[in-house]
């Protein structure tokens, strides 16, 4: 299974880029919804050779959650706001996918320093991704002014962390696992009312001309 | 009576009640409930603090997932006193406010039902044994009073609202990657459990932790609960929230939500501390972080218009003086603890005033509220006599934290912490007293009549007032002793808990 869990883990890394480099709101969501089923698969396949109902239940919960409730909400948020694009984000896409790139070395280096899974190949590129996801969420929360785009990031941030969780911690018990699914979902739901309202309020998405409040 | 019920109940009560007032036809109904469900979990949470923090004990529930020790009972009375308090509050506020019309009865039942949430999540942060239940209980109370902060919808609420849930979600998240990290760092030890996030296996092996990955999830943790408290430079959606919310939701985030977050950092400081080594690191940055909010609220206190706005520069600053103690360590973990107390007690009185006034000026500006002795003596006195509190004037109970501090410190010999400690709280005395006189003996904007206070409203003032005047003269020893009992668990030294849980597994 070590090559599945490598092949998920370079897809995700590649997603990642993609998500830097692209404008259109539309693909972007398609992108990270094609993250979250990646992630709910890891889920199983990391455990492979001993799958238990709790793991099961909480690969279908995130598979679901994050592959289809998600782009749901964030797609009708898209027709409800009929935003297509990324205006004018603060740094440009040639510049956002360098600065994945750095990122991602930054991440390999940091994944070596760790010390986690010592003696288990298997695993090597696993922090790198999970690391280059979190980062990459972290910077479209900052890059762009969308605050639909914000709320992406967010989302791809979370990914980082639960691949980051799957790998590194396996005894994480059920009932937190979906506590904290559960608060990822009304997170993303809470946001997607504050942006129908803001769309509604100020006819526009864009988080940088939220600036009445000051000092 | 059985505490492992009480300890079921205490989230329950709230989170029923809360259900509950959804469906309420009128809004006298809807706060009639919601201030029921909040005085019963209050009594029924006053009897297990009693039992806690006088009598020794330490319950739990839910297979020790839930307990109560010295540390959460002591927040947990710190939190009812906020909630009781700002509950009378908001009964008084949005009654007014439903009769100007400026609310309609789905606003209030909405309000209510939140309200009463988000005290069921708090109290899940304070009773959770289980870190990562802890850490939902945090994210809950994000999400929870995110629309507290728009029940009145404008332009700027909304604005504030959208920083607000951005920001700590993202910090949040940081959290949770510390969580992850902690429990990475118990895998090597093998504390040989299942329970591996469970604060009281933690605490008990401290010492067998990965000393690197904990030293990186604490980072995480300070910057992800650190954000939710509202500590410098991670602060800036604070001012806003603070302003928009309506004056009772502005009390309790003020008053209690902030001082959550900083008890989260609290429960992993006996746990960095012995895994790395007792060197004092994390309290460090702990004591950094403080530091760095002091001088920034202080600086920003000198320029504000906005009463909301200042009242909220002084959360940033008296959240870092709370951090500086705990940082400091000793002496200065007892100051700390007793200085939640003070400046949670003072700040919401402060709101409350603010809150009243700015019914009664019809705006937050500070230059429109001048002369407010003169139109309401009863909350001007409130806000210009909290005002005083806050900046440390001397009989005042916060005075004498700060003493306590400023002592830890010289113990300590920190003198960098002291110089800057002392100069923040310098800035801070001269720019808000520079504010607070207006306010209160201003010549008003316009000739306005003298509104009529009743009964509540002079207790809701007074009280606050009395008690924090009291324990800056007199602490008696009881308090003081159940004080030490909660500041020893930071300080590691507390076994009861420990050799409680481990006789259980």
């Amino acid at each position: 299974m070590d090559s599945a869990i490598e092949i998920m883990m370079i897809l995700l890394m590649l997603s990642d880029m993609a998500l830097l480099g692209l404008s259109r709101l539309r693909t972007c969501i398609s992108i990270v919804s094609f993250q979250g089923m990646l992630l709910g698969l890891l889920a199983l396949v990391t455990q492979f050779t001993a799958l238990t109902p709790r793991l099961i239940l909480i690969a279908a919960a995130s598979f679901i959650i994050k592959g289809f409730v998600f782009p749901f909400l964030l797609r009708r948020g898209i027709r409800e706001a009929g935003t297509q694009h990324e205006i004018q984000p603060y740094i440009g896409y040639i510049m956002s996918v360098i600065a994945g790139l750095v990122m991602l070395g930054v991440s390999f280096w940091l994944g070596t320093k760790l010390p986690l899974f010592t003696g288990n190949s298997s695993s090597s590129l696993i922090i790198p991704a999970a690391l280059t996801t979190l980062f990459t969420g972290l910077f479209l929360i900052i890059a762009r002014k969308n605050a639909l785009n914000q709320c992406l990031g967010y989302i791809i941030m979370e990914n980082g962390i639960y691949t980051f969780g799957i790998v590194s911690v396996v005894e994480i018990p059920l009932l937190v696992e979906l506590g904290i699914l559960l608060d990822v979902f009304v997170a993303v739901f809470v946001m997607g009312i504050a942006i129908y309202h803001i769309n509604r309020e100020f006819d526009h998405l864009d988080a940088d001309r939220l600036n009445i409040l000051k000092g | 009576m059985n505490y492992e019920i009480i300890l079921w109940l205490l989230v329950l009560v709230p989170a029923i009640s809360g259900l509950v007032c959804v469906v309420l036809p009128s809004h006298r109904t809807a706060l009639g409930i919601m201030c029921t469900g909040v005085f019963g979990a209050s009594l029924l949470g006053l009897t297990a603090v009693k039992s806690v923090l006088l009598g020794g004990a330490t319950p739990f529930a839910a297979a020790g997932w839930l307990f109560m020790d010295a540390l959460s009972a002591y927040h947990f009375f710190v939190m009812i006193i906020v909630f009781c308090l700002s509950s009378i509050y908001a009964c008084v506020y949005f009654t007014e406010e439903h009769s100007r019309g400026h609310l309609t009865l789905k606003q209030i039942r909405l309000f209510t039902a939140l309200w009463c949430e988000a005290l069921a999540a708090m109290t899940v942060v304070l009773l959770s044994n289980n870190l990562g239940i802890m850490w939902v209980g945090i994210e809950a109370t994000t999400l929870i009073t995110a629309f507290l902060i728009c029940v009145h919808v404008s332009r700027e609420s909304l604005e504030a609202m959208w920083k607000y849930i951005l920001i700590c979600s993202v910090g949040v998240a940081f959290a949770f990657m510390g969580t992850l990290l902690v429990a990475a760092s118990a895998k090597g030890a093998d504390p040989g459990s299942a329970n591996i996030l469970l604060w009281t296996t933690l605490n008990a092996n401290a010492a067998r932790l990965n000393p690197v990955l904990i030293k990186v999830a604490f980072i995480f943790l300070l910057v992800g609960y650190g954000t939710k408290a509202g500590l410098a430079p991670m602060h800036s959606w604070l001012p806003d929230a603070h302003s928009q919310a309506p004056a009772p939701v502005s009390a309790i985030f003020s008053g209690f939500m902030l001082n959550a977050a900083l008890y989260c950092i609290m429960r992993y400081v006996p746990i960095v501390e012995p895994a790395t080594g007792n060197t004092s690191w994390g309290l460090h940055l702990i004591a950094g972080l403080g530091l760095m909010s002091i001088i920034i609220a202080a600086v920003f206190i000198l320029f504000q218009t906005d009463l909301k706005r200042l009242l909220a520069y002084h959360s940033i600053e008296h959240l870092g003086i709370i951090a500086l103690g705990l940082g400091l360590g000793g002496l200065g973990t007892f100051a700390a603890l007793f200085h939640t107390f003070n400046h949670s007690l003072c700040k919401t009185l402060s709101f409350f005033a603010a809150g009243r006034l700015g019914q009664i000026f019809g705006s937050q500006d500070m230059e429109k509220m001048s002369g407010s002795l003169q139109v309401s003596p009863v909350w001007g006195t409130g806000i210009f006599c909290s005002i005083l509190a806050l900046i440390g004037i001397a009989p005042f109970a916060l005075f004498m934290s700060e003493f306590q501090l400023l002592k830890a410190a010289v113990d300590n010999k920190a003198i960098i912490s002291l110089v800057l400690f002392l100069l923040g709280a310098g800035v801070v005395f001269v720019g808000a007293l520079g504010h607070a006189i207006p306010l209160a003996w201003g010549k008003p904007h316009q000739a306005r009549q003298r509104i009529r206070t009743g009964t509540v409203e002079f207790m809701l003032v007074f009280a606050p007032l009395a008690v924090l005047l009291l324990l800056g003269l007199w602490m008696p020893e009881t308090v003081s002793n159940a004080l030490n009992t909660a500041a020893d668990i930071i300080r590691h030294k507390g076994g009861t808990a420990v050799s409680l849980m481990e006789a259980k597994q």
